[in-house]
């Protein structure tokens, strides 16, 4: 009699469980759209947001680098930079991003739009560390004002390496959990940044390169590199679609240039890679450098970005449609 | 695998149906082995020295309860502790017993030129400052009569290794743990219930507030030379309730997830920034395994209050800097241990005088209380800045620069709090304090008992709502299991 008053007890708890787990379900579908609506009013630079909502299905230009193509989409410098070029740009660039990350979201905008040509912006530090490829990947924060789609869930899902940011990106957890829901989606730099200029200092120059080169810098690292045989790959993907690449350089102190190790040895790999593809390839890590242009050791800022597109980079993009 | 994991909700959930799932005699191998796998998550490799401190505990355990002979019994009992905190000792203080030895021997001309003692390097193996005092209590309990060894071998091992408290208590005793383990454990809805309001009530603790306020203070702490002194002054208040959500809220848990399972643990805190003295905070609030393991293994057998004053004061301060070493190899610790003893030994001391100025000065309503319970929060706060800094160079920093600043500290502090998100953090530590208030009197578990069932369900969804919208999930290790 006690065991079945006790088995009793259990089922009702139980049945109260399965109640309360359902009703808790409801509350989190809650959050989700409520979360949502946030993302749909706040999200801006959120690349997924941008080619989700993009105004056209076709570009020009699609823009992929790290932060210092993420630069040439501050404020309204793509607008001015499509101004110069009378061409149609979309800057997919993100900051910390390696070719792994770049590639992801390229997918993910040729899945529902097209582009006449990619434009690399090409940095060194996101070729010696996983870091700044798959672990990247990884970061939810990434997808945190990415709008719900399917799509995008699914080649998260189909990638065994992002298969639980998969999961997180379905179930909404940190885009309920963001804590800066509330807060307008612009890069940290781009709203306090921006307009400063740097005064070099070495110890910080030092930090910025341990920063970005986490294992260390090793020649070594371009033999059999597997993030270079991704941009190869990624050239060879791209052309046999019949949109064309082109490879840059972005502007860079010497000072900065200097301190970091084998960067001619990445030059000379680079130059190599895109020779042996025919890919157009614009070095520009040594023009438009004056250290008044940076607003930190390594960023071009509002008049370094504005000379840069005005001396370099419209030359390049208007002939570039020309070709 | 942490307590604020999704991976271990996910695998606690698992096990809590399976442990139901099967016949009793099932269930302390499952939790056994469920334990070591949870050990092997965090340092597997630290397995090894687990399973040989619980081998020798337990095979001292047997020889201790075989002998009659009280000479034999010391010598066994001295041996066997000296081996288990040996491990302790080795894999803890060693580094610092040497830095500190040759330190020492340089300040009178005798250190050479290179270090005199070869370094270890040896991580402190997760959880071991908890399990080594378990076994010292099984052996020092067996040794004097007031436990029967444990025959049972995978029972003894349970006891040392019992996930939940593992790695940062309670410190349990053997006899109630080994004497539940003994009673077939059937479900029971009103002690899952409260298990489970239990983890829900430790993970907002440590996710929403604890997870949140170190943030800050981690800022403020890591650049002591260079953070505000309003901001040294707000992460000191900050993290005493870091401090006290962050191992509060795994004790919760850790009560929590074993009540699911049957198994009652001790209680290891009861709401201690509502302490009216610093004795109270000590022995009625705060860590209660641990100072009671104090209290019954240090304090007493050094003889605790039967002796001189002087003993007396000399035994308490002894138990506190004992205790500050406990907490870790520094020199801040054991300050911080210190301070505490003063604090006690002072209230010892000036008890008779003070009883005298409060029956003299009688102060309307709860305002004596209240006084009391701010100067007590106050002097444990001064405290904390030792536990908390990185050095002692670091915390007589903060000391040094808060006081130099005191003029300007209300107008610097009024700037500061307007931050919004340091007002939320104001805000949920006063929601923490309100839920406690409610808990001196009658746990607000209990009350809601009584309450229909939407009330009840709406304060779960509370809770659970704010740990998804709020919570700090970067998966931040909890700070006493680094002890």
């Amino acid at each position: 009699m006690p065991r079945r008053q006790e088995t009793g007890g259990a089922r009702a708890w139980l049945r109260s469980a399965v109640r309360f787990v359902l009703v808790g379900l409801l509350v989190y579908v809650g959050l989700y759209v409520a979360s949502e609506a946030l993302v749909a009013r706040h999200a801006q630079r959120n690349r997924f947001f941008m080619v989700n909502t993009a105004p056209s299905s076709d570009y020009d230009y699609v823009i992929l680098g790290a932060s210092h193509a993420a630069t040439f989409d501050y404020r309204d410098m793509n607008a001015r930079l499509e101004a110069m070029t009378g061409s149609s740009i979309l800057n997919l660039s993100i900051e910390g991003a390696g070719i792994t990350v770049n590639r992801f979201v390229l997918d993910y905008f040729l899945g529902n739009h097209r582009t006449g040509t990619v434009v690399y912006v090409v940095d060194s530090f996101s070729f010696y560390s996983r870091e700044w490829n798959d672990a990247r990947l990884q970061d939810t924060a990434l997808y945190q004002r990415a709008p719900f789609d399917p799509a995008l869930g699914w080649q998260l899902l189909r990638r065994p390496a992002t298969f639980s940011v998969a999961l997180d990106y379905l179930s909404g957890f940190s885009k309920i959990n963001n804590s800066g829901r509330f807060a307008p989606d612009l890069f940290d730099a781009e709203t306090s940044r921006f307009d400063r200029s740097y005064r070099p200092v070495p110890q910080i120059d030092r930090q910025r390169i341990a920063y970005l080169y986490p294992p260390g810098i090793d020649e070594s690292r371009l033999r059999d590199n597997p993030y270079l045989a991704e941009l190869e790959a990624l050239i060879r993907d791209l052309q046999a679609r019949a949109i064309r690449v082109l490879i840059i350089r972005p502007p860079i102190p010497r000072r900065m240039y200097d301190m970091i190790p084998g960067e001619p040895e990445f030059d000379a790999t680079l130059e190599a890679l895109v020779a042996r593809h025919g890919v157009t390839y614009h070095d520009f890590a040594s023009v438009n450098n004056e250290e008044a242009l940076f607003f930190d050791s390594d960023h071009l800022n509002q008049d370094g970005v504005l000379q840069f597109f005005e001396n370099h980079l419209r030359k390049v993009l208007i002939d570039g449609r020309g070709e | 695998m942490l307590f604020n994991s999704f991976s271990f909700l996910g695998c606690f959930a698992a096990l809590a149906v399976l442990y139901y799932a099967v016949p009793h005699r099932f269930r302390w191998p499952l939790l056994l082995a469920t334990s070591l796998i949870f050990y092997a998550t965090f340092s597997a490799a630290y397995l090894v020295l687990l399973l040989v401190i619980t081998l020798v505990t337990y095979r001292a355990g047997l020889a201790l309860g075989a002998t009659a002979d009280p000479r034999r019994t010391r010598v066994l009992l001295a041996t066997s502790v000296a081996a288990v905190l040996g491990a302790l000792v080795v894999f803890k203080y060693y580094d610092f017993l040497a830095g500190t030895l040759e330190g020492g021997l340089a300040t009178v001309g005798a250190g050479g030129s290179g270090p005199l003692f070869p370094r270890l390097g040896l991580v402190v193996a997760a959880g071991l400052s908890f399990y080594t005092f378990s076994c010292v209590s099984y052996l020092v309990d067996v040794s004097a009569g007031r436990l029967p060894p444990e025959r049972h071998l995978g029972h003894f091992a349970l006891y040392v290794a019992f996930f939940p408290k593992l790695l940062a208590g309670p410190i349990e005793r053997a006899r109630p743990f080994l004497t539940q383990l003994l009673q077939p454990v059937s479900f029971s809805a009103d002690g899952v219930t409260q298990g489970l309001q239990l983890m829900l009530w430790g993970l907002f603790k440590k996710v929403v507030l604890a997870d949140r306020l170190a943030i800050f203070v981690d800022t403020a702490y890591g650049q002591a030379a260079f953070s505000s002194p309003a901001d040294l002054v707000l992460a000191t208040y900050f993290f005493a309730f870091q401090l006290y959500c962050d191992f509060s809220g795994y004790s919760d848990m850790a009560i929590g997830a074993a009540k699911v399972l049957g198994i009652d643990l001790m209680e290891n805190f009861r709401r201690p920034y509502f302490s009216t003295s610093v004795p109270e905070f000590w022995t009625r609030r705060w860590h209660l395994s641990l100072a009671g393991w104090f209290r019954d293994y240090l304090y007493v057998p050094l003889g605790g209050s039967r002796r001189s004053r002087l003993r007396l004061y000399a035994n308490v301060l002894a138990v506190f800097l004992v205790s500050g070493l406990w907490h870790g190899a520094s020199w801040t610790f054991v300050v911080w241990g210190g301070l505490n003893g003063l604090y006690q030994v002072c209230s010892l001391a000036t008890r008779g005088m003070r009883e005298r100025v409060c029956a003299a000065v009688r102060l309307p309503g709860g305002l004596g209380g209240l006084l009391r319970g701010l100067l007590t929060f106050h002097l444990i706060l001064v405290t904390w800045i030792f536990f908390r800094a990185a050095s002692l160079a670091d915390a007589t920093t903060i000391v040094s620069r808060v006081t130099a600043s005191l003029a300007t500290l209300p107008r610097l502090l009024q700037v500061r709090i307007a931050n919004p998100e340091i007002l939320f953090s104001i805000g949920l530590i006063a929601v923490l304090l309100c839920v406690e208030a409610f808990d001196e009197r009658r746990s607000v578990w209990e009350r809601l008992a009584d309450r229909p069932v939407y009330l009840r369900w709406g304060v779960y969804y509370a809770v659970l709502g704010s740990l998804i919208v709020l919570g700090t999930w970067n998966l931040q290790q909890f700070v006493y299991m680094g002890f």
